[in-house]
């Protein structure tokens, strides 16, 4: 039986006021002195690498935080901080770029990872075809701090497990649930950055991310089936966890796992899709997020995340989607997790079309792509996922621009006579251009004749990227417009994480091909 | 700099000595990392990276802490064991709570090469140099990935355990793009030992591969017979061995579960030639000297002859169960119990079927059945009596990894070999054959080259 608040406290003397939370205390002390020390650290590293040859140079100075809770039913299961801290010195020498890093910083340690970044570039020239160029970027110093109200690092552990343990007894209630398993994570970033070209920048970055997932059993036909949460991590602080509705949703999903066990399996074939936006989100990013990177484009992710079906000279011609469909690649969104001041370049947050009225404009770039297509600037998409990783090409938020009008996901349904409407991400699969894509999804409605009818299951789509985005012919308006995102991102080798989102509203898609993956039969 | 044995036991004592809690453990992880990536025929990037990981775990009344740092002096340790308590204080009781393992004795596993820990940057860039020059010599575009890791680091708990350990890894995957991506190949090797890595032999079969993949043929979806390359079978197999949860089939969320809350335990559930172990000792492929908790690894098999053997019990879910805990683990093997089969011969033995080199983006869709969709990826080609005739089109498959292995579907396994999987980057080495397989799904087909 789950021990109430009121029980819970008395255990832990919390009541009693006699356990203080645990603060970053120590880390507080140490920060201070590193903030002291940076300035001279970035010294160091450009002055040191400007001496031995390099013509450019950047030091990112890093603190990264996270603080995880993860129960099951009415037990915690983990309760952890974890923290980084360390430097990466990037340098250009004769055109070809050196990394190196380490977790001692001190300033010896400066010196010796500059002369090491040097050393890797100088060895790796001799295969240097085309030295690398940058585009300019202005000198910035400048701070910057992401959107939250409430700091989660400050908020107290108690209530973080309160909130996890509530998310459970309310799934728990319903009857035909077996398990569920929810988990939060809260992180922090700290970064500084220092190039040679006179920039000197702060950033203070909150994400909080809460999950659960519901699982009901039939064990006497060994079936199970599960309901994720569709909230997602957001670009926020504690208000998230404290404003967005959990617990009905978690009520929600418990009905809705129990109810996918006796849902009506798809009959295989074509549909019209209703993609609502905590689904249609994932298909972006692959389809779209990931086919406008320009490094993929010019081939420099083929041994690994691949390349993309769209090449330079498409750009400004090529037909990506209906006349309806707009991209923008935005860093300024509101709650979205790729939103910066400044990249790990340091250029500033942009907001830039992508795909405007079906027709595909524009790349992501860094200072080093912006070049090779003829640009004077780049639209900041330069990223590292921690001081000890090289930065790269990595996507900023890609959002679909909501109608003008305020066309509802009952008016896009409305003129279904045979579909499906999806919540929520599944299964996702997509090939190394990015044509080919499968998805599935945590809930399927029937849509019969104009109206949602009941629960289907087993449901997964599949299509072609040009083809899928050309089907759209309804996007909802600015009040079917949700933001939702994932801190997982991988891409680049030895790969790396980012953190990023994908806002739209809710959107239809004509005769998509949906398969049973019970029967596996399309 | 890795720690050494004496450093890694010093600084472990060190953090134990801190805690007044009831129980802990601690896990130091030091890394020495390396690598340098080309695209294009052409260096992109390049760095070197060292890190250490400390992981302090304990418990004050059964109620768990744990907190993590890469900063260890003093006063950063002090902090981390402040922050586990407190956070145990305010934990509820864990109820999986286990005492933390007394001291054990351990069987060396011979790892770890000094020379792959410390690439050399030169005879590094020397081999990619020589990769690109095969390329533009070919006439292909080459892109590939070395990585070079070293790690060294111990556990330590408060009732008396502790063991060190080092270990290291190379690999290098090079892709070979033909122009106008007209066809591409693919070929990923690692190993321990730097010099065992043939790197000269990645750069030729990537490019052979390519030049054999120009202009594939479109080839209708459906039910084939594939030969799949051990690098298919990892990239499909790779992880399979450590999800045989025994409390996940016991809870009736796993596709090892049987209707009624029973598990397949003891049922045959691949082909009986097939069985798959881990083998912490294996000389080709070592793995590590303790298995979960830090219990002595061991050799077992999870499925032998075909018959699922074991499942995986936690230290919880066996005294639950009143089972012993699974020493492993620790690495994966699959091998056949009859004479095994080459590629080629299982290409010469197929009358109609496909060649498969590679599988990407690998994602569940049914866990009921260990269903999962991906594609093919760098060359599939077209295999008619005995011969492969030509190039064709990739594909997205949904199968089973139970059916692909069950009776009646397997026909012909190979010899295993030292693979890993692509999308993990070679990082999780495996021993696993060529299998050539009566009928695979594929449900549509993809023109990415």
């Amino acid at each position: 039986m789950l021990s109430s608040r009121r029980q819970f406290l008395n255990a832990t003397g919390l009541a009693l006021g006699t356990v203080a939370f645990p603060s970053w205390v120590l880390d507080s002390d140490a920060a201070e002195a590193t903030a002291v020390n940076k300035d001279r650290w970035a010294d160091i590293a450009i002055s040191s690498a400007r001496k031995i040859g390099a013509t450019y140079a950047d030091i990112r100075i890093n603190r990264y935080r996270f603080e995880s809770v993860a129960t099951r039913e009415k037990q915690v299961q983990q309760v952890a901080r974890t923290q980084s801290f360390g430097f990466g010195v990037r340098v250009l020498w004769k055109g070809t770029w050196g990394f190196a890093a380490t977790h001692t910083v001190t300033d010896d340690e400066v010196r010796r990872v500059t002369r090491q970044a040097v050393d890797i570039a100088r060895a790796n020239s001799i295969s240097q075809r085309k030295p690398v160029a940058l585009v300019p970027a202005a000198k910035v110093v400048a701070s910057w701090k992401s959107s939250f109200q409430k700091d989660p690092f400050e908020v107290k552990l108690d209530d973080k497990i309160q909130f996890l343990l509530k998310i459970n007894e309310t799934a728990m209630k319903v009857k035909g649930v077996s398990f569920v398993d929810s988990s939060i994570l809260f992180v922090n970033e700290q970064k500084f950055f220092a190039s040679s070209d006179g920039s000197r920048i702060e950033q203070y970055l909150i994400r909080s991310a809460p999950d659960f997932n519901v699982t009901a059993v039939d064990s006497a036909r060994a079936d199970f089936q599960q309901r994720r949460s569709l909230g997602g991590p957001q670009q926020m602080g504690y208000e998230y966890v404290e404003t967005y509705p959990w617990m009905n949703e978690a009520e929600q999903a418990a009905n809705e796992a129990v109810e996918k066990l006796k849902a009506k399996p798809v009959e295989p074939g074509r549909y019209d899709l209703v993609l609502h936006p905590t689904h249609l989100m994932l298909t972006i990013h692959e389809s779209v997020g990931h086919s406008t990177e320009l490094d993929r484009a010019l081939g420099w992710e083929a041994d690994f995340a691949g390349t993309s079906f769209l090449a330079p000279d498409q750009t400004g011609h090529f037909k990506f989607g209906s006349k309806i469909v707009n991209f923008f690649g935005d860093r300024t969104q509101p709650q979205g997790l790729a939103t910066i001041g400044y990249d790990d370049d340091g250029v500033p947050a942009q907001r830039w079309f992508l795909v405007r009225e079906g027709v595909f404009v524009d790349w992501q770039t860094t200072r080093e792509l912006a070049g090779l297509m003829g640009r004077k600037s780049s639209f900041g998409c330069c990223h590292a996922d921690s001081w000890g990783s090289v930065p790269f090409p990595r996507m900023p938020n890609v959002s679909l621009e909501p109608a003008k009008d305020p066309i509802s996901m009952e008016d896009l349904i409305s003129d279904v006579k045979n579909g499906i409407l999806i919540y929520g991400n599944g299964s996702f699969s997509i090939d190394q251009q990015r044509y080919n894509f499968q998805f599935g999804g945590q809930t399927f409605w029937e849509i019969k004749n104009g109206k949602k009818r009941s629960m289907m299951r087993d449901v997964a789509y599949q299509s072609r990227t040009p083809d899928f985005w050309s089907a759209c012919d309804g996007i909802g308006g600015q009040a079917t417009y949700e933001v939702h995102g994932a801190l997982n991102d991988g891409k680049g080798e030895p790969m790396q994480t980012n953190a990023v989102s994908h806002g739209c509203p809710v959107a239809r898609f004509r005769q998509i091909s949906v398969l049973n993956t019970a029967t596996q039969r399309s | 700099m890795l720690l050494t044995e004496k450093a890694a036991r010093t600084l472990s004592a060190k953090v134990l000595s801190l805690v007044k809690a009831d129980d802990a453990e601690v896990s130091l992880e030091s890394e020495s990392y390396s690598q340098c990536r080309f695209a294009a025929n052409a260096i992109t990037t390049s760095g070197q990276r060292e890190d250490i990981r400390l992981r302090l775990t304990l418990w004050i009344n059964k109620k768990k802490g744990s907190a993590s740092s890469n900063q260890i002096d003093d006063a950063s340790l002090r902090s981390l064991v402040e922050q586990s308590e407190q956070f145990a204080r305010l934990s509820p009781v864990d109820p999986e709570y286990l005492p933390t393992l007394a001291r054990q004795q351990y069987k060396p596993v011979q790892g770890y090469v000094e020379a792959t820990a410390n690439i050399s940057l030169a005879s590094r860039a020397k081999a990619i140099d020589r990769v690109i020059a095969l390329g533009e010599k070919e006439k292909v575009l080459c892109a590939g990935f070395h990585q070079a890791r070293g790690t060294a680091g111990a556990h330590a708990t408060k009732n008396g355990n502790f063991y060190f350990s080092r270990s290291s890894l190379v690999s290098l995957s090079v892709t070979a793009r033909l122009p106008e991506a007209a066809g591409s190949g693919y070929f990923l090797r690692n190993h321990f030992d730097v010099a065992k890595l043939d790197t000269a032999r990645i750069a030729r079969e990537s490019i052979q591969k390519a030049l054999r993949s120009r202009d594939p043929r479109p080839f209708e979806p459906g039910r084939y017979t594939v030969v799949l390359e051990p690098q298919a079978v990892a990239d499909l197999l790779g992880s399979f061995a450590f999800s045989f949860d025994a409390r996940a089939a016991d809870e009736g969320r796993s596709p090892l579960s049987s209707p009624g809350g029973k598990t397949k335990l003891g049922e045959r559930i691949f082909d009986e030639r097939i069985s798959l172990y881990t083998d912490p000792w294996h000389p080709e492929l070592p793995g590590s000297q303790a298995a979960q908790d830090g219990l002595p690894a061991q050799k077992f098999y999870l499925v032998r002859n075909g018959i699922l053997e074991n499942l995986i019990y936690s230290r919880f879910w066996a005294k639950q169960k009143q089972k012993e805990a699974t020493p492993g683990p620790v690495n994966s093997i699959m091998e056949s119990s009859v004479t095994p089969v080459s590629l080629e011969e299982m290409i010469q033995d197929t009358k109609k079927g496909l060649l498969v080199g590679r599988f990407w983006y690998i994602r569940s869709v049914d866990p009921r059945t260990a269903l999962v969709t991906g594609l093919t990826r760098d060359g599939v080609w077209y295999i008619e009596n005995g011969n492969v005739i030509h190039p064709v089109r990739n594909f997205r498959f949904n199968q089973s990894l139970l059916q692909l292995l069950a009776s009646g579907n397997v026909d012909l396994v190979g010899a295993p070999e030292r693979v890993g999987s692509s999308e993990a980057q070679g990082g999780n080495p495996v021993l696993f054959p060529p299998l050539k397989v009566k009928e695979f799904h594929f449900t549509s087909q993809s023109e990415a080259v």
